[in-house]
């Protein structure tokens, strides 16, 4: 085993886990909404991707607004129908809404796109940075690099600024809010297109790793479920630390034993992990 | 003197039962006006309604007027911004937020007119604990630190009116005293304030007119003076052998 280049791998999984799971986080956690159909959004992301560049022509960096806005609309338009629940923190419903909501964006999708597997081509995923034994490819590089800007832009804006404040403040209590003269409805449409437009974006830079499939949305993102809650719901370091955990166990584990049973075994740590820190790794 | 606040027939219910029932009540320019009454009697109903604010989901109906325009279908977060400020009972801050992020979240309006305007350094000069304690989380506060911090953001949001519930609720005898005097220097200063108040003694030595409120009614009114000596306040609140 090439312990550097697991090295690399583990960090290049845990980037695209941590890409996929930031909107989750924001969402989860500075304001306690939930949203089961991510995986499906994070789907939809792909295929837009692939639609705007197969069927309209468009570059690969051409294509990446084109879904970060359509999936951002269509966020936008699912707080929209789901307001109330929202206002009312009531998880049981908007859950079951979500999920739901997923199972028709999948149908749809299939209905659109058809149910043969598609790449999303990247330039970037060609190419490959070499240093003596190790390697990784542009796309590699660019995950982690999103990942990287993305988390630094996000705890900045929630610690650090007075629009992080008000989605804190919405999160503890939306009421509350409304007493500050903030419009708690108009912040839970900011982060709910937040987590729709970041997790279509995290789509157009992970998916050129693998094919993509209508039904690919809960299996893709089963993993980034496990990070959110992982690292501590709402934790941004949190959910940073869970996927370097995660990625570099899913790595070395694949190269020891087996690929074959990565998502069983780290399910297993995950459980281990949360009998003994029930809070995950931000509690305190 | 005109009223800056006023509502009329406002009635408040709760699935079948009523909790406030045609009330009519104006806070005039630079007055402070009194809602006591007993526990359940539908003070804070009244200031919600008011406000258009519930944690519940009444179903209101009545008018309410702020500086003579309707608030009819104005929401909670938008009767704020046009300066009807509420300080509710029991929290009145974000817990998770630091004092300074609870003093930052408000944002005083472009246009002031009308409006009672105080600076941060203002707020901070009136409440100079608030300064020491500008990077301490508010669920890290005291009782006294938290009443302090929700008077000094609302105060930040430039006010119109300023209701206050139950402000003395889990404070020492003094401090609500030098709270309930504080208040009445702001008020000495033309701003119009609205306070509910359970300690009703207290009260009566602040503000200019008293509401008596009992199940939801209006059953008594008058200037604090007057009713200092009505009988139903003397028997249920201030004791009879005090007379």
């Amino acid at each position: 085993m090439n312990v550097g280049q697991q090295l690399i791998n583990g960090l290049v999984l845990a980037s695209g886990y941590a890409c996929v799971a930031i909107g989750w986080t924001v969402l989860l956690g500075a304001a306690r909404l939930v949203n089961f159909a991510h995986g499906q959004l994070y789907m939809l992301g792909a295929f837009v991707a692939w639609a705007a560049m197969d069927r309209a022509g468009l570059s690969y960096w051409a294509s990446i607004p084109v879904a970060v806005v359509a999936v951002g609309l269509l966020g936008a338009a699912m707080q929209r129908l789901m307001g109330r629940l929202m206002l009312e923190h009531n998880l049981t419903s908007l859950m079951i809404v979500t999920l739901g909501f997923g199972y028709v964006v999948q149908g749809g999708a299939a209905r659109i796109f058809g149910g043969e597997p598609h790449q999303l081509q990247s330039p970037l995923a060609r190419g490959s940075i070499r240093m003596g034994e190790l390697w990784l490819s542009g796309q590699d590089l660019l995950v982690f690099a999103v990942t990287a800007i993305l988390f630094t832009l996000v705890w900045f804006a929630l610690e650090r600024t007075r629009v992080g404040a008000t989605v804190r403040a919405v999160a503890e209590d939306p009421k509350l809010a409304q007493l500050f003269g903030i419009d708690a409805s108009l912040v839970y449409l900011g982060v709910f297109v937040f987590e729709s437009a970041t997790v279509a974006f995290a789509a157009t830079v992970v998916a050129p790793h693998s094919p993509i499939l209508t039904s690919m949305g809960f299996d893709e993102v089963i993993l980034t479920f496990v990070v959110v809650v992982l690292g501590g719901v709402g934790s941004v370091l949190g959910t940073l630390v869970a996927s370097l955990g995660l990625g570099l166990f899913t790595a070395f584990f694949g190269a020891l034993v087996s690929p074959a049973y990565t998502t069983a075994a780290a399910f297993a740590v995950v459980l281990a992990v949360l009998v003994l820190r029930p809070g995950g790794f931000a509690a305190k | 003197m005109t009223a800056v606040l006023a509502c009329r027939g406002l009635t408040a219910r709760y699935g079948g039962s009523t909790a406030l029932s045609d009330v009519t009540l104006e806070v005039p320019a630079g007055a402070m006006v009194g809602v006591v009454g007993a526990n359940g009697a539908g003070k804070s109903t009244l200031v919600n309604a008011l406000a258009g604010w519930s944690r519940g989901r009444p179903d209101i109906s009545g008018e309410v007027r702020l500086g003579g325009a309707t608030l009819d279908g104005v929401s909670a977060h938008e009767r704020a911004r046009r300066g009807l400020v509420l300080v509710p009972e029991g929290k009145g801050i974000f817990h998770e937020l630091t004092v300074e992020e609870n003093l930052a979240l408000v944002r005083a309006p472009e246009d002031s007119a009308g409006r009672h305007v105080f600076d941060r350094d203002e707020v901070l000069g009136l409440f100079p604990r608030l300064g020491e304690r500008l990077r301490h989380r508010g669920g890290a506060l005291s009782g006294g630190e938290r009443q302090m911090l929700a008077l000094g953001r609302a105060l930040l949001a430039a006010p119109r009116v300023l209701m206050l519930d139950e402000p003395s609720i889990g404070l020492a005898p003094r401090l609500v005293l030098d709270l309930l005097v504080s208040v009445r220097g702001l008020v000495d200063r033309g701003l119009p304030v609205l306070l509910v108040e359970q300690n009703v003694r207290a009260a009566l030595e602040v503000v200019d007119r008293v509401f008596l409120l009992e199940r939801g009614r209006v059953v008594g009114q008058g200037t604090a003076a007057a009713m200092r000596d009505d009988p139903r306040i003397v028997e249920a609140y201030l004791g009879a052998l005090v007379r």
